[in-house]
């Protein structure tokens, strides 16, 4: 057998040398590393001490898929840039609510227009531009760049197009240019959504640079938009290194109210929560968009940081499929939204910075009513709601999203207490296109939704989720007199007469129990305690101009 | 002579390869449950918004038309149009493969250089203490998850020590790089920009480190175990017998013969480490092509998959090509 030759006195070259080189390479890494570290990153401008009064930093989860509005995803980071560098010409106001400033979705403003006003039909709307408003390459904004911004929007058929159909704009031709600074929108009907859609939808681009980057192959320049950050909002794009950084700079010439705060805004990609939380405390990042619940239970303890707490719109719920067995029996819809522990998800999922909700109309939207979810958690009604079905128990599928850690939670607790009244539930976590194909098809027995509407209305909470097709409509509901008062509220502008038939709507859902309705979770922000000024963006997209931070 | 006619053979090969992964990535992304165009229309959009949706980006074409379509655009270079971003596909993967690969060849270039070193080293002192310590440092870097481990240096190297940037991308953006080929450092070089060239640099630190970690540990075992067999070969007993000097016993005889194994495993090793970077990149927030890759595969983005998956072939072809071809040369007696 033979043995391993013991390396002699001769032959250490690779031994020590190697190892000394080894040692040596590695320090050597270690100290550039440490080296550019200090000269690098530390150094910047943007720590929450000193001059950070001029510089904000804040974490984001994704790095935006593409600069054009019209023709992106569902991706909120993008949406949210938006709202930021897109000059909107109207906009929510600002109000206070609970102690925390929150958007004002009852009163929206001009912002970069003068003015936006209906006739006394309420069916022609007269948008007016500011004078002197400039995009970044130092054209004027004028009734041509909206004009052209909608002829966009309706021929290449882009988001805006389909939110338009809401208010009866559905061609090009409804938008007409009066003057330089004046532009009518003709509505085939008048619509109490008018100013509130036109708050989401009415962003204008540059048409004069536009034109320059079309072709006969891309008329509208959808190439060279995808690539381009927009110009003329309340900030500019000072530089975006793709993937990892986008730099705002305050535009100075805006003319309106509120204009942004603070000069610099450092938008910075960092996917993961851990390393947000990480540079948060590091005082690296002064706001943290993008941070997981857990996180942010351990942060309200961290020195030098708060956790910014508002009440927010989203709604958390479980839609059932009401057209396939077994939830197309309303007792066995019953049955579960008695079996749902609501208490126990509050404070368990949300460390209690929850609300309960008492109606699929979410709370704060104008004609919400404590009549539309009469369930609470209650085992024996549960268990009485089933025999009602004639059912000792049953088998189901729990949908949830993948990779959703608060959709889990409420899955597993969702799942041992209905188990308790009979109805046994498979958790199935869906990617989102297989959730996205299963939804299309709508085989879904059973499947946790959240999220907040972009509109703050109930007539616009029917299109998305209660009407026939709705796009939200996952459990397939349909209800004739729901889709009578539906079509009513196109027409019916008066707030009295449109809560009577929102009352209505919330009778008739507690009557049929589309969904389960779970909670309203409060936003919380994570911050550097100097921040201020967050102002709680009820469709979910922070309107970053309100923000500073004291030095 | 001999090799640069078994490389151009190789190359003609890939092309029939290149196409069978041209067909099955466009049959299988589409045999995957899951509708690409359903996440990128708005809360309101009806059956009408989402067929003219289908019908901007092709897919209410036959599948013949499309793969037809498909194949057109490859051969002019168009790899087509992401459904996500609406960007070209071509533009969006040329910013990401840059940053994947420095970070791979870097990790796998460094992890070749360390496994030789160390399991050669190991090899001769085989059962002793630093031989002991080799082999519980490759078993641990067998056992660690890579995202727990990119988790472990981020806590430690920036947040504890202080001596690493934030895990915020790969360069400082102050520094004002100019990007040439996605690859920061490179580029950094290239434009002989300093400042850009010590903050790619410390960027680079803790990604690489957590892919070397992981990536040396089959490699070491490897050397270690090929280094063993010709400690204890009769040809190097011989040569010793003869009093070869060190020098030459080390390079002539173990080092070589050691070696040859190594490309085919490094080869292997390259397509995990490509692999690897889904996490890693997540953790350092690196955007490279294993995040953008990853997420056209969740959101069904044809386009993207397609791409990413006949990139990655490609990658894979060519770098055991240049491993059949270190191994003819290390090993004289494989004819090409």
């Amino acid at each position: 057998m033979a043995r391993s030759p013991r390396p002699g006195a001769s032959s250490p070259a690779l031994s020590r040398r190697g190892v000394l080189q080894l040692g040596g390479g590695v320090a050597l890494l270690f100290a550039t590393g440490a080296c550019a570290a200090d000269s690098g990153d530390k150094s910047t401008d943007g720590k929450s001490g000193g001059d950070a009064a001029k510089t904000l930093r804040i974490a984001v989860s994704s790095y935006l898929s593409s600069w054009d509005q019209d023709f992106v995803g569902f991706d909120l980071t993008a949406l949210m840039l938006y709202k930021n560098v897109f000059p909107y010409l109207v906009d929510y106001g600002v109000t206070n609510a609970g102690g925390s400033q929150i958007l004002d979705t009852q009163n929206i403003t001009p912002t970069f227009a003068e003015s936006f006003e209906p006739d006394a039909e309420q069916k022609v709307w007269t948008l007016k531009l500011r004078r002197g408003v400039k995009f970044a390459s130092g054209n004027e904004m004028k009734a041509a760049d909206v004009k052209w911004s909608k002829d966009r929007a309706f021929a290449a058929q882009a988001n805006v197009a389909g939110v338009y159909r809401t208010i009866g704009l559905t061609s090009a031709d409804q938008v007409k240019v009066v003057d330089d600074y004046t532009v009518e929108f003709h509505q085939a009907f008048p619509s109490a959504l008018t100013r509130q859609i036109q708050a989401i939808s009415l962003y204008v681009f540059d048409s004069v640079e536009a034109k320059k980057r079309a072709s006969a192959s891309d008329p509208w320049a959808k190439e060279w938009f995808a690539k381009n950050p927009p110009t003329g909002g309340y900030f500019n794009v000072a530089k975006a290194t793709q993937g990892q950084e986008i730099e705002l700079s305050a535009n100075t010439g805006y003319p309106g109210p509120d204009p942004a705060k603070t000069p610099t805004i450092r938008i910075s990609v960092v996917p993961a929560a851990s390393n947000q939380r990480l540079q948060l405390q590091a005082g690296d990042i002064d706001i943290a968009l993008g941070i997981s619940q857990r996180d942010i239970q351990d942060l309200k303890k961290a020195p030098g940081i708060k956790v910014i707490s508002a009440a927010s719109n989203r709604q958390v719920a479980i839609q059932m499929s009401v057209t396939a067995a077994p939830f197309n029996d309303v007792n066995v819809r019953k049955a579960l939204a008695y079996a749902v522990p609501y208490e126990q998800i509050i404070n368990n999922v949300y460390g209690g910075d929850a609300r309960a909700a008492k109606s699929p109309v979410p709370l704060d939207m104008p004609g919400y009513d404590e009549s539309g979810y009469p369930f609470t958690y209650d085992l024996d009604k549960a268990k009485a709601a089933m025999a009602a079905a004639g059912r000792a128990s049953l088998d189901s599928e729990l949908v949830f999203e993948a990779d959703n850690e608060e959709q889990q939670k409420i899955a597993v607790q969702v799942q041992s207490e209905a188990a308790k009244a009979g109805i046994r539930l498979k958790l199935t976590p869906l990617d989102p296109a297989t959730l996205g194909e299963r939804r299309t098809k709508k085989n879904i027995p059973l499947q946790i939704t959240s999220g907040q509407l972009w509109v703050d209305d109930v007539e616009y909470m029917l299109a998305t989720s209660f009407v026939k097709g709705a796009n939200l409509n996952y459990s397939n509901y349909s209800n004739p007199e729901i889709e009578q008062i539906y079509e009513k509220s196109h027409t019916t502008v008066d707030t009295g007469a449109r809560n009577a038939l929102w009352k209505r709507v919330q009778e008739i859902l507690a009557a049929d129990v589309p969904w389960v309705v779970i909670c309203q979770p409060n936003f919380n922000l994570p911050v550097r305690e100097s921040v201020a000024g967050w102002v709680q963006p009820m469709d979910g997209l922070a309107r970053l101009r309100y923000l500073s931070a004291s030095a | 002579m001999r090799i640069f006619r078994f490389v151009a053979r190789r190359l003609l090969q890939l092309i029939p390869v290149l196409l069978g992964v041209v067909v099955l990535a466009f049959l299988l992304v589409r045999v995957l449950p899951g509708d690409p165009v359903r996440s990128i229309l708005g809360q309101n959009a009806t059956e009408e918004d989402a067929a003219a949706a289908r019908a901007r980006f092709g897919l209410d074409q036959s599948l013949w038309q499309q793969f037809l379509d498909y194949l057109g655009g490859l051969l002019t270079g168009d790899f087509g149009t992401s459904i996500q971003s609406g960007s070209s596909v071509g533009s969006e993967m040329a910013l990401r493969v840059g940053p994947t690969l420095e970070l791979v060849v870097i990790s796998v270039t460094i992890a070749l250089v360390v496994a030789t070193l160390l399991g050669i080293w190991s090899a001769k002192r085989a059962n002793r203490a630093g031989d002991h310590s080799v082999r519980i440092f490759a078993l641990v870097g067998n056992s660690v998850p890579e995202f727990w481990l990119g988790l472990v240096l981020v806590l430690v190297g920036y947040s504890i020590l202080g001596w690493f940037p934030a895990p915020n991308g790969r360069v400082d953006p102050d520094t004002g790089l100019t990007p040439l080929t996605g690859a920061d450092l490179v580029d950094a070089v290239l434009t002989a920009n300093g400042p850009a060239i010590a903050s790619a640099a410390a960027y680079l630190v803790l990604p690489v480190l957590t892919l070397v970690v992981g990536v040396v540990a089959p490699l070491l075992r490897s050397v270690r175990a090929s280094a063993l067999e010709v400690l204890h070969s009769e040809s190097y007993a011989a040569a010793k017998a003869h009093g070869l000097r060190d020098r030459t016993l080390h390079y002539g005889y173990l080092l070589r013969a050691t070696l040859v194994r190594l490309p085919s495993l490094a080869a292997l090793v390259f397509g995990t480490a490509i692999g690897s970077t889904v996490l890693v990149e997540y953790v350092y927030s690196w955007q490279g092509f294993g995040q953008w890759a990853l997420r056209g595969l969740l959101y069904r983005d044809y386009p993207v998959v397609q791409a990413s998956v006949l990139v990655i072939a490609l990658c894979y072809v060519l770098v055991f090509l240049i491993a059949d071809v270190v191994h003819a040369i290390l090993d004289p007696r494989v004819r090409l």
